[in-house]
């Protein structure tokens, strides 16, 4: 037989599992069962050691933007319009201090400047430096109760079907000494293209867990009834809640 | 069962690869770890294009750098106007459309993707899900491969295909055998001098290089084993390699089916599924 006859037969008959191929992924059960390795992934990995940190010749100034560029919500809108100085972020839930803060308190806060690489699930990677508040001093300012296992980070942005983005942390997590509140990229206030003007930042798990445009902060003992139910908008997408890897 | 004692006697009509005695030469744990392990590579490999297809370009760089680009599969307008698929190896461009860069997109049409939907699992474009896969069947292959080399340790038969000094002399002889420059193959035992030397580059060196570059990729394990991912040259580096070391593995899974088809398939076939196996002209079962 001719070579690209064989190519192209085999091609065709390999396509023609492509059906089969997508309903299995699209199994319930499937899922179910594919799901444990990110728990053993979890288990194995975790979260340990820092993340390597990088010179200032590292840094690209032309930070790439991924996902959705500045977020249409009216309110957001409003804020970017003002300079962000009704911005106000509340942070809620199981805490004893329930607190507001505003940009200049926050400011105050932001005691950690770090350069780091931001690794996308996609693959790709770049390095920007980041200056904000380090979260573990910032919750401790709130008082987590005992109860408190989750930190959850709502954002302005919605999607096209309206559904809010979200992500959530454990306090093992956030206690990370590199898990930040962040409030500058690369020596300037964030843009609102890049998720300013408060971003989650989290060099030690992928990208997509670092939330951005923060406009709201809650400690929850469990995520299950929150939209989806798995931690967050991508992890109600199908990735994994523990994104080290 | 005793591994050297003939079930059969040899028969004089036999073709020179299968002329010998009938002997038992797979143990239930190795066949079962070979097909278990088979499966995760497929799955693996197809899952692993279609996590490549979210960005696919490799970098001899830690970040992104399109300066240090050493592959990149894109579409572009061609001259009509038409999408077509370019693949680009070190800066050389190849028009590769309908199989790289413009292709199959596991639905029954064609778009902008990189490996088309018939090689990748799922076969339409979805990261989450292929993440899923391939996590899955990495684990599946970490515990297949465990148990194989811890089997083959406590039997004491691992070191049968682990190449040695001694096996260096006899490799040209074997392979003139296999291209037929030569009638029979040289004196060898279980395994033959390049299987050996194939078995152990795959089994310590490719495997666990996979596992490690694959590892590598990870902000968790960047930072819980610092050296692991600079060694390697960085993360977009870590990503070259693994897609390297999945060449050479494929290539490999290539070369080993030619070969079971070539040297007696239904012979090989009934080694591998229930174990008993005709020895050929100046084989054995020792080292």
């Amino acid at each position: 037989m001719n070579r690209g006859l064989f190519v192209a037969s085999a091609a065709a008959m390999l396509a023609g599992c492509d059906s089969w191929k997508n309903s299995l992924n699209e199994n319930d059960g499937v899922k179910r069962v594919l799901h444990v390795a990110t728990r053993l992934n979890h288990a194995v990995i975790g979260t340990h050691g820092m993340a390597k940190l990088y010179s200032e010749a590292d840094i690209d100034r032309d930070y790439p933007t991924n996902g959705d560029p500045t977020p249409a919500d009216p309110v957001y809108q409003g804020l970017v319009n003002d300079g962000f100085r009704s911005y106000r972020l509340p942070v809620t839930g199981l805490v004893d201090h329930p607190q507001t803060f505003d940009l200049r308190q926050l400011r105050a806060l932001a005691t950690l400047s770090q350069i780091t690489r931001h690794d996308c699930v996609e693959g790709w990677s770049v390095v920007g430096k980041w200056r904000g508040v380090p979260l573990a001093h910032f919750l401790a300012l709130v008082r987590p109760q005992p109860e408190a296992r989750y930190v959850v980070f709502y954002s302005f942005d919605h999607d096209d079907g309206g559904q809010q983005f979200y992500g959530s942390i454990d306090l093992h997590q956030a206690a990370h000494p590199q898990t930040q509140l962040a409030l500058d990229l690369n020596g300037k206030p964030i843009d609102p293209d890049h998720g300013g003007p408060v971003r989650l930042r989290l060099p030690t798990q992928l990208a997509y867990k670092s939330t951005k445009w923060v406009q709201r902060i809650e400690l929850v003992s469990n995520f299950r009834k929150i939209f989806g139910g798995h931690g967050g908008y991508w992890e109600d997408q199908g990735y994994e809640w523990y994104a080290g890897i | 069962m005793d591994a050297a004692a003939p079930i059969v006697t040899p028969r004089a009509s036999d073709a020179p690869e299968t002329s010998g005695p009938v002997v038992y030469r797979h143990s239930v744990t190795t066949r079962l770890t070979h097909w278990a392990g088979a499966l995760a590579f497929v799955l693996l490999v197809m899952s692993g294009f279609a996590i490549f297809d979210a960005a696919p370009y490799l970098d001899a760089s830690d970040y992104s750098n399109p300066a240090h680009r050493v592959l990149a599969i894109d579409s572009k307008a061609g001259p009509n106007g038409a999408q077509i698929g370019v693949t680009r190896v070190f800066g050389h461009e190849f028009t590769t459309t309908h199989l790289l860069g413009y292709t199959d997109d596991g639905q029954g049409g064609e778009t902008a993707r990189a490996f088309p939907g018939w090689i990748t699992w799922p076969a339409y474009q979805d990261l989450a899900g292929a993440r899923a896969w391939h996590f899955f069947f990495g684990w599946v292959m970490v515990l297949v491969g465990t148990i194989y080399l811890a089997v083959g340790l406590l039997r004491r038969d691992l070191s049968l295909l682990i190449v040695r000094p001694s096996d260096f002399p006899k490799m040209w002889p074997m392979q003139a055998y296999y291209l037929r420059l030569r009638k029979e193959p040289p004196p060898h035992g279980k395994y033959n001098p390049l299987q050996k030397a194939g078995y152990t580059v795959v089994l310590f060196v490719l495997c666990p290089f996979i596992v490690l570059t694959g590892l590598a990729l990870s902000p968790g394990v960047d930072a819980a084993i610092a050296p692991l991912t600079s060694l390697l040259g960085g993360r977009q580096f870590a990503r070259t390699w693994h897609f390297l070391a999945t060449l050479a593995l494929v290539g490999f899974l290539f070369g080993h089916v030619f070969l079971v088809a070539s040297t007696g398939f239904f012979n090989n076939m009934r080694s591998m599924t229930l174990g008993t196996y005709r020895l050929g002209k100046n084989e054995g079962t020792g080292k």
